[in-house]
């Protein structure tokens, strides 16, 4: 039974109030009391009090429709504690307001100086919002950096969530109307890239993105040739299980500039999962969805198209830590394969070939994505680059990294052995000495080229200064009883290395060891 | 990874070792010797199966050499290519007694 309250209540008319719903309650269903409050300007105790006798009496008294001002009393009072009480929702509206960003789920505007709001687009928004706030908090307390929205207001016929956002501007924004500052954006895109992709999450809570793309492929195998449908579903089987995160929906409008500060600000697409399933839904936002036609680029993220594919081919290269073109086209190969079966999926599950248009589309898309299949046996890759805590503990994890790369070159154990060797020695020096007492990371680049066959293994890290190389190196001719322990792996560093170099730059130590092989 | 297997009798014993002897192993191998030697006068370390020894583990070796060379002698076997060769350029291969 519904009763609504109305103006103030106070000790002058409680009584009144009281014996009016008492009045009204005695002809309905006394199980269920809602007190609507849409038009309670203020209650002071004296009306606190009326509730509380009406609770004793039907414990499932709730309280909807209730103002900022009159929430605050019944919070202060602990009544919201007590009883179900629910806020009402604030009205926003956000005709001309700047639209600032776009997400999976819906688009996101300024509406004053300090605040932006993200209006859901589907019907059942709330438990979307409620979604989102959870990925929003989890990823918070992972230590990604994000904004996570204050309320929920009604903007027309959905809804949205409130998020304080000062002075912001997207990377889109900033690379359409800053050209000079693409290089900037590339270092901040990657590095927070790169920082999603290094957090683990608890298992269960985040969905699992080989689950997704494994339903694209298999939606997609019946479209394609037999043998080529097969090896579609089998390379993304292939992909192991990675309790790592990923973003979902990583573009330049999710992430936003806020004084110096970097913030994501679309989270409802997180998972966790391998990232060349994240390097997929990469490909499409910036090549992609826009490769047939370059309107949609500008349109949607307010650069061309042009700004778009170099943007994305240097985020590539900056994470994956090498600029050989060789690798960098090996590793988007794979991530094209993804978006392609993405595209073809969405395009014909929104009745793409049922018009002559859909169909060129799609025909464009499969054209590609076989031609991928055909020369591409696996979806994994490695990143040329570890970032890793300095700590002993992770050199196992340190020389597998390496190990990984010298065994895809074909490298000769002995060599490999030397490499460990100095590997080892440089990385527990920084481990050590870098950051103690304190902690921090290390950086480790592998690269290797062709003619002659050469591995260039570089460190950097930004502890005190220190060149390890200046040591004087220990006699090796002394006797046992002479010899001292210290020095001596910098020593067989330099010994087995064809070239060991070390310079200060920036703040950082960059140590770089080179071995023919 | 490193695997000690100890065979000791007497005074007696030989350490063969499986593995990488580094920077995370050699706590491991310094604590079973720094246990075993007092009452040692003959130690054979077997290399056979020793994949991997970087400057952490030759500072285990000297130190061992130099704690036996009082009262007995210490000494390796079945050292593979690889290994040598860190001995020899670090002149180990002088200090420490190699069948």
């Amino acid at each position: 039974m519904k009763i609504e309250l109305r103006g103030r209540i106070d000790s002058n008319n409680a009584a009144a109030v009281e014996q009016d719903i008492l009045t009204q309650l005695a002809g309905g269903n006394a199980q269920e009391i809602i007190l609507d409050a849409a038009d309670l300007e203020y209650i002071s105790s004296a009306g606190l009090r009326v509730i509380l006798r009406l609770k004793k009496s039907c414990p499932a008294l709730k309280i909807v429709n209730v103002n900022s001002e009159v929430y605050e009393i019944l919070d202060m009072t602990g009544f919201t504690e007590m009883m179900t009480v629910e806020k009402a929702y604030r009205v926003v509206s956000v005709e001309g307001c700047e639209e600032i960003g776009r997400g999976a789920n819906g688009k996101i505007y300024r509406i004053d100086q300090d605040n932006v709001v993200k209006v859901y687009k589907n019907a059942d928004a709330l438990a979307d919002i409620q979604h989102e706030r959870e990925m929003a908090k989890l990823a918070l307390i992972l230590g990604i950096p994000t904004a996570i929205s204050y309320d929920v207001v009604k903007v027309g016929d959905s809804y949205g969530s409130v998020f304080e956002l000062l002075n912001a501007s997207s990377f889109s924004k900033i690379l359409a109307t800053e050209p000079e500052k693409m290089d900037w954006c590339v270092k901040e895109y990657v590095d927070i890239l790169k920082k999603i992709h290094s957090t683990v999450v608890p298992a269960g809570k985040l969905p699992d993105m080989k689950e997704t793309v494994l339903g694209w492929a298999r939606f997609v195998k019946d479209y394609l040739p037999e043998e080529a449908g097969k090896k579609l579903v089998a390379l993304v089987e292939a992909v192991p299980h990675d309790d790592h995160m990923l973003h979902g929906d990583y573009h330049t409008k999710n992430l936003e500039l806020q004084n110096d500060e970097v913030l994501l600000i679309d989270m409802d697409t997180l998972a966790v999962g391998h990232p060349i399933f994240e390097l997929g839904s990469m490909f499409n936002a910036f090549v992609g969805f826009s490769e047939q036609n370059h309107e949609i680029i500008q349109r949607f993220q307010g650069f061309d198209f042009d700004t778009a594919q170099i943007f994305w081919h240097k985020s590539l290269a900056a994470y994956l830590g090498t600029s050989s073109e060789r690798k960098l086209r090996e590793v988007e190969d794979k991530a094209r394969i993804i978006g392609y079966t993405r595209l073809i999926r969405r395009k014909i599950r929104r009745q793409g070939l049922e018009t002559e248009e859909g169909r060129a589309q799609i025909a464009f898309w499969k054209e590609r994505l076989l031609k991928l299949l055909d020369t591409t046996d696996t979806l994994l890759f490695t990143r040329s680059e570890l970032e890793i805590e300095a700590v002993t503990e992770n050199l196992p994890a340190v020389q597998a990294f390496v190990e990984e790369h010298l065994e895809a070159a074909g490298c000769p154990m002995k060599a490999k052995m030397q490499i460990g060797v100095a590997v080892e020695e440089i990385f527990v020096n920084i481990a050590n000495y870098a950051y103690a007492p304190e902690k921090g990371t290390a950086t480790v680049r592998v690269e290797l080229s062709e003619q002659p066959v050469t591995v260039t293994i570089t460190f950097v890290d930004h502890g005190v200064p220190y060149d390890p190389l200046a040591k004087q190196d220990p006699d090796v001719k002394l006797s046992a009883e002479e010899r001292e322990i210290g020095g001596l792996g910098i020593f067989m560093t330099k010994k087995m290395m064809d070239d060991v170099s070390y310079c200060y730059r920036d703040g950082h130590n960059i140590l770089t060891l080179k071995k023919n092989l | 990874m490193l695997n000690i297997i100890k065979n000791m009798e007497k005074d007696t014993a030989c350490f063969a070792l499986e593995g990488r002897l580094d920077t995370v192993t050699a706590p491991l191998l310094e604590s079973e010797l720094k246990e075993a030697l007092p009452s040692l006068s003959v130690l054979t370390l077997d290399f056979a199966k020793l994949e991997y020894i970087s400057s952490a583990g030759l500072r285990v070796l000297l130190s061992a050499h130099k704690a036996m060379a009082g009262h007995g002698s210490m000494k390796l076997i079945h050292v593979n290519e690889t290994v040598m060769e860190i001995f020899e350029v670090t002149g180990f291969s002088e200090i420490l007694t190699i069948e």
